[in-house]
């Protein structure tokens, strides 16, 4: 999970320490919820055999498959949402250019 | 200050909404394997790209029904 931490620059000395601690505090929580949303995720699609108390083999190579692919889902999308992310601000900021400079 | 770490939430919620719905448009399921196929990985970027289409819709709307 990528936070963009370069808004971060503009703030004062006492502010940074401050929204790093929740930062901090914010990624630990985002760690948490994916841990739970993604066990759940990979429950609901994996596991249906209630005839053992164990996870089956087949279960368990789907549960790992199932985290894998999740993953790999969450990386290739959070790539995207980066590039766009830094268009929709050089836009912005292209966009806040031309309006000053017609001023 | 405060407004920073909203927007931040918001772009943190916004991301994992975005993951979640396009691995349940674009994931094979049952699962064969945990790497990505060439369709699942093309599916992926056009689920992101259009999901940031509906952003900026949405957002429009929101903006200009007041």
């Amino acid at each position: 999970m990528n936070f963009p931490v370069e808004a971060m620059a503009d703030l004062p000395e006492e502010h940074k320490a401050s929204f790093l601690q929740q930062l901090e505090h914010m990624q630990v929580r985002d760690s948490l919820r994916l841990y739970n949303a993604l066990v759940e995720r990979c429950f609901k699609d994996c596991v249906s055999d209630f005839r053992s108390k164990n996870l089956a083999k087949d279960e368990e190579k789907c549960v790992q498959k199932c985290c894998e692919k999740f993953m790999n889902v969450s990386a290739r999308t959070g790539m995207r949402f980066q590039e766009f992310f830094t268009e929709m601000e050089k836009q912005a900021a292209e966009a806040a250019k031309q309006a000053s400079k017609k001023r | 200050m405060a407004m920073a770490a909203t927007e931040l939430e918001y772009r943190v919620e916004l991301l994992n909404r975005m993951v979640a719905s396009c691995h349940d448009k674009c994931s094979a399921k049952p699962y064969k394997e945990g790497v990505l196929s060439v369709g699942e990985s093309s599916c992926v970027d056009r689920c992101a790209a259009k999901y940031w289409q509906v952003v900026a819709i949405v957002g429009q709307l929101l903006g200009s029904a007041k």
